[in-house]
């Protein structure tokens, strides 16, 4: 979908030009918003109407054509202006500050594509393309884009038609029926695939303490999870149900604390540490099964993020968040679906790297993540509220088969 | 009754030069041959007809490869002293906009321009209406000869309203082929021209129209020349006749047949000189 902006100006009302145009637009079956309406207060004075427009590209242009026979103009989205950074790290003054939605930039008379559309970074133009950069990225000498003239972005395509999610376009909720949701989430992933596109899995320490851990290591083993996002806590966890069955010294089976247990995790990561990596502990036989082993067996890349209160950490685990962000980048083009899994934090710091034509599926017991996700910018996030570790159980039956 | 404030004084070229040299609207047919000795008799009458009707007729001399700068009301927007030159959308017909220009600036007109990119066709395509103690507003036609961009510049040019109209019939491309203000409460009008917006808006300005056959309309009918009382027209139906007579005017028939083989009737043969649409032009 895409958005054009047209004014229509004179005396557009007793002339009924304005009820005219807003007829041609509504019978082309584009949808309109007047976004500023100036009404002449004397029959002398002129009218101005700013319309927005909201369809396929191809359709826009043809209305607009039809438009300005009756002295519709775009309001003309100038050229962009380029800036050079003049300190690393640093971006011009007045840098235009992207947003998640696909963005185009007008670039010596050519609409250039913006790449790995991300929010909150600066557009950077260089050798004829045009990309989005976060801050601590930009060198000296970057050409960056400033100001808003030149630039277009897309609105966010309308949920619906026959392949979309409808049945929960509206918000979060409850009450949802689960099994035709967890169906719904095995088609998306099923049609990613089909086209080419990745299977992110953002996972939160939870997913380890209700038993779904085993389902998403699943779903790594069928390659039905092509990337793999979570901290230290997840990590830990997983190993360490998978190491010494307990998570967080609670036995994972049992549901009982194990003596000393709430030392197991420290050990686990200590032992993670004497061997490097934990692609080595796998090597090396420490870490036997679980989600991060089967991640190294099926060479499905993951990145840890760090955070302050993480213990040890892992040895794989970036501590330089913008170091974490940027391997996480890495690994996004190409990913059509994510599903953030009982993760706060995370699911936020994923969602604010993700362009918004991510389909992306918040599961959380906790309905405010899922509402701060979308407050958050990440407004393509779809959530889905339950207890995560069933959820991911049904998942795995419907993508793997049932157990 | 009271008669248009203007309309007494009129330009004209002389048709020296005139011919059906190109074909720019569904009337012109350069097959068609123009009998010059006829045109000029026939403009030579036009003239006495609007002397006679108490007008006074000033002239702009002929150029050659500009046989449309006979057709005058396209010329541009006359307003007290200041005058708009048209932008012509044919190239044909672009080369009459700086010798208009010209002549206007040789008689102490102000030459205000209309933006470059934008066409629109003068007096042809804008024509005055002043309701009963009322504000006088032009009513301009758009789409086959001009932009509906221009006329929301020409309004920010000339400081007055307009009443934009789409004109949906290419055989009555200029709205002088549609409307022909009478006095403050009547005008000729041809709908067939308009489309059903432009109806509703000039059904709201004018009381009492009178409105042409589609067959009145495309005899040129509305192409006509009020001087006071008196309307000269290229033909009068009887139906037209007869109404115009009960409202109290003169109807003088002024044959143009040779004009009409380009498209003009005896309107597009004058531009009124008189006109003043807003005390002061807005902006300059």
């Amino acid at each position: 979908m895409s958005t054009e902006t047209v004014v229509l100006k004179g005396h557009i009302v007793d002339s009924l030009l304005l009820a005219k145009v807003l007829d041609v637009v509504v019978d082309a079956g584009v949808a309109y918003e007047l976004s500023d309406v100036q009404i002449g207060r004397t029959n002398l004075d002129v009218s101005q109407a700013v319309i927005s427009l909201e369809g396929e590209q191809a359709q826009l242009d043809r209305l607009i054509d039809e438009l300005q026979v009756h002295g519709v103009n775009r309001v003309s989205a100038g050229t962009s202006t380029l800036v050079a950074s003049d300190q690393d790290g640093v971006l011009p003054a007045g840098f235009y500050s992207t947003t998640n939605l696909a963005t185009d930039v007008l670039v010596d008379g050519q609409w250039l594509a913006v790449e790995n559309p991300e929010m909150d970074c600066a557009i950077v133009i260089a050798d004829g393309r045009a990309r989005t950069a976060p801050m601590h990225q930009v060198r000296a000498g970057d050409q960056i884009v400033v100001g808003s003239g030149g630039v277009r972005v897309q609105a966010p395509a309308k949920q619906g038609g026959p392949t979309a999610f409808e049945f929960m376009s509206s918000e979060v909720s409850s009450e949802k029926p689960k099994a035709l949701i967890v169906r719904e989430v095995a088609d998306r992933m099923r049609a990613a695939h089909e086209r080419g596109g990745r299977v992110l899995a953002v996972c939160g320490p939870a997913v380890v303490h209700t038993g779904g851990a085993p389902d998403v290591a699943r779903l790594v083993e069928a390659g039905w999870i092509d990337v793999l996002f979570a901290g230290n806590g997840f990590a830990t966890h997983d190993i360490e149900s998978n190491v010494l069955g307990t998570s967080l010294g609670v036995s994972v089976a049992e549901g009982t604390s194990t003596e000393g247990g709430h030392a197991n995790h420290l050990r686990v990561i200590n032992e993670v540490r004497r061997h490097g990596s934990i692609a080595a502990a796998v090597e090396a036989g420490y870490v036997t099964g679980g989600v991060m082993a089967t991640c190294v067996r099926k060479s499905v890349p993951f990145v840890l993020g760090g955070s302050i209160r993480d213990d040890g950490p892992l040895p794989d685990v970036h501590t330089d968040t913008a170091a974490a962000a940027d391997a996480m980048r890495a690994l996004i083009p190409g990913v059509t679906v994510a599903l953030m899994l009982a993760s706060t934090l995370h699911s936020i710091a994923v969602g604010n790297c993700l362009p918004a034509g991510v389909e992306t599926f918040c599961v959380d017991i906790n309905q405010a993540v899922v509402t701060k996700l979308a407050d958050r910018g990440s407004h393509q996030a779809l959530g889905i509220v339950t207890d995560v570790g069933p959820f991911l159980g049904h998942l795995a039956d419907a993508l793997c088969g049932g157990r | 009754m009271a008669e248009l404030a203007w309309g007494r004084r009129y330009l004209m070229c002389p048709p020296h030069h005139f011919g059906v040299l190109y074909e720019i609207n569904p009337w012109m047919h350069e097959a068609v041959a123009v009998e010059h000795d006829a045109a000029s008799l026939q403009w030579q009458d036009l003239v006495a007809a609007l002397r006679l009707a108490g007008a006074e007729v000033v002239t702009i001399d002929p150029h050659p490869n500009v046989p449309d700068l006979v057709f005058t009301a396209n010329a541009g927007i006359v307003n007290g002293n200041q005058f708009v030159p048209s932008h012509f959308r044919h190239p044909e017909r672009q080369a009459e906009t700086e010798i208009d220009a010209a002549w206007f600036a040789d008689h102490g007109f102000q030459v205000d321009r209309l933006p470059a990119e934008l066409d629109h066709e003068g007096a042809g395509d804008a024509l005055p209406f002043t309701p009963e103690n009322g504000q006088t507003v032009l009513v301009s036609g758009y789409s086959f000869r001009s932009d509906a961009a221009a006329i929301a510049a020409l309004g920010d040019l000339v400081g007055c309203p307009i009443k934009a109209v789409q004109l949906i019939d290419p055989r009555l491309y200029h709205v002088d082929l549609t409307f022909c203000p009478l006095d403050e409460r009547r005008a000729i009008c041809a709908p067939m021209g308009w489309d059903s917006y432009g109806r509703k808006v000039i059904e709201a300005l004018v009381p009492e129209p009178l409105w042409l056959e589609d067959h009145e309309a495309l005899a040129f009918c509305a192409n006509s020349v009020v001087v006071g009382t008196t309307i000269v027209m290229p033909s009068t139906p009887p139906r037209v006749g007869r109404q115009l007579e009960a409202w109290g005017f003169t109807v003088v028939e002024s044959r143009v047949d040779e004009f009409l083989k380009a498209g003009g009737g005896c309107r597009c043969l004058t531009l009124a000189l008189d006109v003043t649409l807003s005390p002061t032009p807005a902006r300059q």
